[in-house]
């Protein structure tokens, strides 16, 4: 499992994010409060979005294998750098030997000359199985810019090769089709091969002019026999959002400001603040979109039934 | 604390639902342990978020409980005056407040705080466990309320059965019957954590297991519980429907519960219940519930203490719908 945070609305300081509040991202590595028994110690990645930037429309990407509570570049940055639109990442595995800790399978992936980027909270049970199937369902171009050895990458070159323009910048919709499209693919090759066991895939999707989130599962309950990581996977994977004008301090306590029309999102696996009063945990089988729109965020969710 | 002060305290909790059936000499044990808070308007007697210390009876006065919402607004969820009892839920369970409460008027709240009532149950003292299952009812009562009030935010009426018949509910027995997962898996899982093999090889002898399939409706708004389902595989989801609108108010994964509030307190089922994946369930029949949740032995109290914390969990996760639905970030259909 991992945790990931995504941001999308007024130019945020990506400390408020990354270090400033008592769960933040960069403590939900060893610290999470929402998953027992798992720490997310394989790496830190990251996609932001500043206007101020040179070709604005593009990320810039940060990935490292270490831990980010240890990175002081990464807080020296995040202190400096503000985002209209972020996706962080910090990457749980199993503890194993057989786990490949490398930047190449570290979230949010990225392809070259395309718009969407892509990172992913959760993992579909017996993938092995199943990616020679997904291959015919991927477009060459995306295959070949597989670098690691992730399910998460390959649901990345899925997603892409449903969309109809995957170099053009798609909406919010139209990504959110793209990963019931990509969703029911996994369905179809997860039948064909008898894979029946829980496999989540909460997605977070973005161009950084909207945003995309899934709170999904396959076959939800169901766990292989001998499950040595059971009590974290019997929960639903967790996934929680605050809507509102701006996400700031006050009075001690970091909480986004109420608003009629609201101007910044925030969508994470947990809450960034212990207290999780002033957050809202989004339905199970569930997509969140939204799209910065005449100067505000406009937030839907959705049942997800794939 | 004074004979009279305790016997009059004693007389008053006889009058609080929450007491109801309890001799008034046992409720003098109670009474003593109780401490008075005096409150005027604008007085705080708990805030949301802070550490649940116990619970408090209302002698006099009026009280609202609020409930924050994500931005700076806030959410009146509740009114109560005297007799009425507060974190009833937290005494069981701990944990923080869900809600601020403030006087509107002056007030006096009885304590009883959570060490006390501890130490009543670690006696297995009856009086305890006869408050605790008023708890459980009154649990239920607060959860239907919750339920009634996210009908009331969906708008529109109940769901009936064309004619007024009764919806045709799966019954357990016409289930196929299922195959007992390895009961280590089983005992790992939350229901059963308070259970021993022997507790739990008696509750399955009396019990069926059913393997449903998805989508399957198990129980409706409206119809009477006969059965109590505890999930070992896969999920149920709760459900309360009106016209198209629908709202999902908690999701039983594996070691979950469902379908029990009837057989607690008697009334209809206030919402629906459906296999939202292929599930594995243990069906325990009406009676043997009814034998377990009132009963004096090592089962009885595993299965108590299960459905005792799978009620105080499904009274905090009730919570989560009714906020998005207040904050109007509503579920819209289904997208494909």
């Amino acid at each position: 499992m991992c945790r990931v945070v995504g941001y999308l609305g007024r130019p945020l300081l990506l400390d408020s994010v990354l270090f400033a509040t008592d769960s933040s991202l960069a403590r939900q590595t060893y610290s999470p409060r929402m998953m027992a028994t798992f720490l997310n110690l394989a790496g830190f990645g990251m996609a932001a979005w500043n206007d101020g930037s040179e070709r604005p429309e593009e990320p810039f990407l940060y990935k490292v294998t270490s831990l980010p509570v240890f990175d002081r570049n990464l807080k020296c940055l995040a202190e400096k750098v503000s985002a209209r639109c972020v996706i962080a990442h910090v990457r749980g595995v199993t503890y194993s030997e057989h786990e490949v800790l490398m930047q190449t399978n570290l979230h949010p992936f990225r392809f070259p000359g395309v718009k969407v980027t892509l990172a992913h909270n959760g993992h579909l049970r017996e993938f092995a199985r199943m990616r020679f199937d997904l291959v015919g369902h991927v477009h060459p171009t995306f295959v070949k810019h597989i670098e690691g050895t992730t399910d998460s990458e390959w649901i990345y070159a899925l997603l892409l090769s449903q969309l109809d323009d995957p170099f053009g910048t798609p909406s919010a919709d139209e990504i959110a089709d793209g990963i019931v499209r990509t969703l029911r693919i996994v369905r179809e090759i997860r039948q064909k091969h008898e894979i029946a066991t829980s496999s989540p895939v909460n997605l977070f999707a973005s161009t950084g002019t909207c945003l995309v989130a899934t709170r999904f599962s396959f076959d939800y309950g169901w766990y292989p026999e001998g499950d040595a990581m059971l009590e974290t996977d019997l929960p639903y994977v967790s996934l929680w959002y605050t809507l509102g004008e701006e996400y700031r301090e006050r009075d001690g306590e970091w909480q986004m400001g109420a608003s009629d029309h609201p101007e910044s999102l925030l969508i994470a696996s947990e809450p960034l603040t212990a207290d999780t009063s002033r957050w809202l945990e989004a339905p199970e089988y569930s997509i969140l979109t939204a799209s910065l729109q005449n100067g505000g965020v406009d937030a839907l969710i959705a049942d997800l039934d794939v | 604390m004074s004979e009279t002060l305790a016997d009059d305290r004693a007389a008053f909790l006889a009058g609080v639902p929450l007491f109801a059936g309890i001799p008034v000499n046992e409720l003098e044990e109670v009474a003593r342990v109780m401490a008075a808070v005096e409150l005027e308007p604008g007085d705080v007697l708990f805030g949301q978020g802070e550490e649940a210390d116990g619970l408090h009876v209302l002698e006099r006065g009026l009280v609202q409980a609020c409930r924050r919402l994500p931005g700076e607004s806030e959410l009146e969820y509740a009114r109560l005056g005297p007799g009425d009892v507060l974190g009833e839920i937290p005494l069981l369970d701990g944990g923080l407040r869900s809600g601020t409460v403030r006087a509107l008027e002056p007030t006096t709240a009885l304590l009883l705080a959570r060490p006390d009532f501890t130490a009543l149950v670690s006696r297995l003292h009856p009086t305890a466990f006869a408050i605790k299952r008023q708890i459980l009812r009154l649990a239920s009562s607060r959860l239907r309320i919750t339920h009634a009030r996210l009908g009331e935010l969906l708008g529109g009426v109940a769901p009936a059965a064309p004619g007024g018949e009764k919806p045709r509910d799966a019954d357990p027995e016409d289930l196929p019957e299922g195959r007992l997962p390895d009961p280590a898996y089983v005992l790992r899982l939350p229901f059963f954590r308070s259970f021993g093999q022997p507790e739990f090889t008696q509750l399955v002898e009396s019990s069926r297991l059913a393997v449903v399939s998805a989508g399957c409706a198990i129980l409706s708004e409206g119809t009477p519980a006969t059965t109590c389902y505890v999930t070992l595989n896969g999920a149920v989801e709760e459900v309360i429907r009106r016209g198209d609108e629908s709202v999902r108010v908690r999701l039983c994964g594996p070691g979950w519960a469902c379908g029990y509030a009837g057989l607690i307190d008697g009334q209809a089922s206030s919402l629906s219940v459906v296999t939202r994946e292929r599930a594995l369930l243990l069906a325990v029949p009406a009676g043997r519930f009814d034998t377990l949740f009132n009963g004096g032995t090592i089962s009885s109290y595993a299965f108590f203490n299960a459905i005792e914390h799978d009620l105080m969990t499904a009274l905090r996760q009730a919570q989560a719908p009714h906020a998005r639905l207040a904050a109007r970030a509503s579920p819209s259909p289904r997208r494909s």
